[in-house]
């Protein structure tokens, strides 16, 4: 008799997450727990999927399909893009009464903060722009999902099933990604959200080295200054060494025949 | 294999170790050591074959176990096999050039070889990013290089299928990179977000719904620990290579430069050997077979393999045919 094909699947990836809670892996503490938390709720849905389409009509297959490719955009909707976002009350930021004016003895203390303000927020913008698209791409993903499971009998349960099923998502998934990847508004999205990072990292390694300066504390600036002398150095020296060994390597112009050129001289 | 006995060998294939051909540094500059390997097999070719790899990830994967070691097929054909590890750049490195590595340390390597075995040119085989540093040396050195082998090496950084390419050519490069290096966990995660799903999901997945046996736990963790094994990128060099190759293809375009001499892939006539993976989503095969209508070379060859970027080094398949089609190509010149 074949082993209960949720079972077997289950009881590799509960090995994964010692801390686990029952009947969640959600709060494993092993690296692994992501990944078998995925399996345990890919496996609700796909059972859920069956289990409707188990009676065999068209609409209930068909709504069956539509339901397990929705649970499973839902499931997918925060990887890989959950990048630590801020806030998710549209950008409002509680920082945000650093943004009256600049006045006073630490007017360029609140200028420096202000900025720190806005690159943030520009990362956030761009982050939520990249992760619309990202959303848009996995709603493609679950309509293509729900053809494809529409378009052929529902499996019966077996763990090579199981996986094939989520083989067919993950299909799904990457070609629609792939699709919103090369195109031009994803491209953009994405750039604006490495340079908007960019700018904000920068914007703080500045702060820190004024911090860093105040303290007489090494910065940053003071070690690329030296490193680049040091670079100077060296450069410098291998052009000496090579020009030695050129010159090492240049023959030497003959010398003079001292005894005739003597006899020369006495006649 | 019982789930607990997989999840034992898994974690005990943690602290797994890398290469497994013998080998000894013959040289070194800095972080930068070059290798030679101890022959295996009757000598089959006039020239040593020097590997450059790419700066990007470490070139242990080129020697990463028995059965899937491209290193050791290229032993056991008869070649005289070094390699150049570029090691783990620092903040010292941030403002190591191209040019440094390519006039310093690749053309070091090379005298090097040539030094100790009182030759004039040598077999070259560069491997990704590594292909296009030796492009470049053999463009500008061209009578230290006998042959020439790219292995998965982009040259036209603008084919419709370049995803990274497409990526790169809107951010600021200049601002990315600032003063400092590029944090190799970050390449890792644009890596990882050319193909999300799989790469970040699905083979995880695989391996809790279908879990090998020993050996093949002990594989997925050696891969894994090369994947996430990343250096830092010096940020000179960087900032160089995605400006000039990725965001304006000066390559490909015939108007690249490297320390104010002209890098001319037209003046290039060595006999070329370009390897390429059909299902390579690093580097497309359109971005590689470009070379042939860039190249003086008469004499090329391009072999396309139906294999993945990594599958080039790793695969089964790989081990039986790349090894030997590259020492089949050599034996011939």
């Amino acid at each position: 008799m074949q082993p209960d094909p949720w079972q077997q699947w289950q009881a590799f990836s509960a090995l994964f997450t010692p801390a686990a809670p029952a009947g969640s892996a959600r709060n494993g503490a092993s690296s692994f727990a992501p990944f078998a938390d995925l399996t345990e709720r890919f496996n609700a849905a796909a059972r859920t999927y069956l289990n409707g389409a188990a009676n065999g009509s068209m609409p209930a297959v068909a709504a069956a399909a539509r339901g397990f490719s929705e649970s499973l955009r839902e499931l997918f909707g925060d990887m890989p893009w959950n990048l630590g976002a801020g806030s998710a009350d549209g950008g409002a930021s509680p920082l945000s009464a650093l943004q009256s004016p600049a006045l006073g003895a630490t007017r360029e203390s609140q200028l420096r903060a202000q900025r720190i303000t806005d690159a943030w927020r520009r990362v956030d913008e761009a982050q939520r722009r990249l992760q619309r698209l990202a959303a848009d791409a996995l709603r493609e993903a679950a309509v293509a999902f729900a053809a494809k499971l529409a378009a052929a009998s529902p499996p019966a349960p077996s763990t090579e099933a199981l996986h094939k099923l989520y083989g067919a998502w993950i299909d799904c998934a990457e070609d629609a990604y792939a699709r919103a990847a090369h195109g031009e508004a994803f491209c953009s999205a994405l750039a604006e959200y490495v340079n908007a990072s960019s700018a904000w990292r920068n914007e703080l390694q500045a702060s820190i080295e004024h911090s860093a300066k105040l303290l007489d504390l090494p910065a940053r600036s003071e070690i690329n200054s030296l490193t680049q002398r040091l670079r100077a150095v060296e450069s410098e020296l291998r052009g000496l060494r090579e020009a030695r060994r050129a010159n090492a390597k240049t023959p030497e112009p003959k010398a003079a025949k001292p005894k005739r050129a003597r006899r020369k001289a006495k006649r | 294999m019982t789930p607990a006995a997989s999840f034992a060998a898994l974690a005990a294939a943690n602290t797994s170790t890398t290469g497994c051909s013998e080998r000894q540094v013959v040289w070194q500059s800095g972080k930068v050591k070059l290798y030679r390997y101890r022959p295996t097999a009757r000598p089959a070719a006039s020239a040593p074959l020097l590997i450059v790899y790419a700066l990007v990830n470490r070139p242990y994967m080129m020697d990463l176990q028995e059965d899937r070691s491209l290193i050791r097929g290229l032993l056991s054909e008869g070649l005289d096999v070094y390699l150049i590890d570029w090691g783990y750049p620092d903040g010292a490195d941030r403002f190591t050039t191209l040019a440094d590595y390519i006039d310093e340390h690749l053309a070091g390597c090379v005298e090097q070889v040539l030094q100790a075995h009182r030759l004039s040119d040598l077999n070259m085989l560069g491997v990704c990013q590594g292909g296009v540093l030796s492009l470049c040396f053999s463009a500008l050195y061209p009578q230290r290089v006998k042959n020439l082998i790219t292995m998965v090496t982009p040259v036209d950084f603008h084919s419709p299928a370049d995803l990274l390419s497409k990526w790169a050519r809107h951010i600021d490069v200049a601002a990315f990179v600032g003063a400092g290096n590029v944090s190799g966990d970050v390449l890792n995660q644009l890596f990882l977000s050319l193909m999300p799903f799989r790469l970040t999901q699905q083979k995880y997945v695989d391996l809790v719904a279908e879990p090998p046996d020993r050996a093949g736990l002990e594989n997925f963790m050696r891969v894994e620990q090369w994947i996430f094994d990343s250096p830092d990128q010096a940020g000179a060099a960087f900032r160089e290579f995605v400006t000039w190759f990725y965001q304006e293809n000066r390559l490909a375009q015939n108007r690249l430069e490297i320390a104010g001499r002209k890098v001319d892939l037209h003046s290039l006539r060595v006999p070329i050997l370009n390897l390429i993976g059909k299902r390579d989503h690093l580097v497309p095969p359109a971005a590689s077979l470009a070379l042939r209508g860039l190249v003086g070379s008469k004499d090329y060859t391009a072999l396309e393999f139906d294999l993945g970027h990594i599958g080039m080094y790793i695969s089964a398949r790989a081990q039986h045919e790349v090894p030997a089609s590259i020492a089949k190509w050599l034996a011939s010149r």
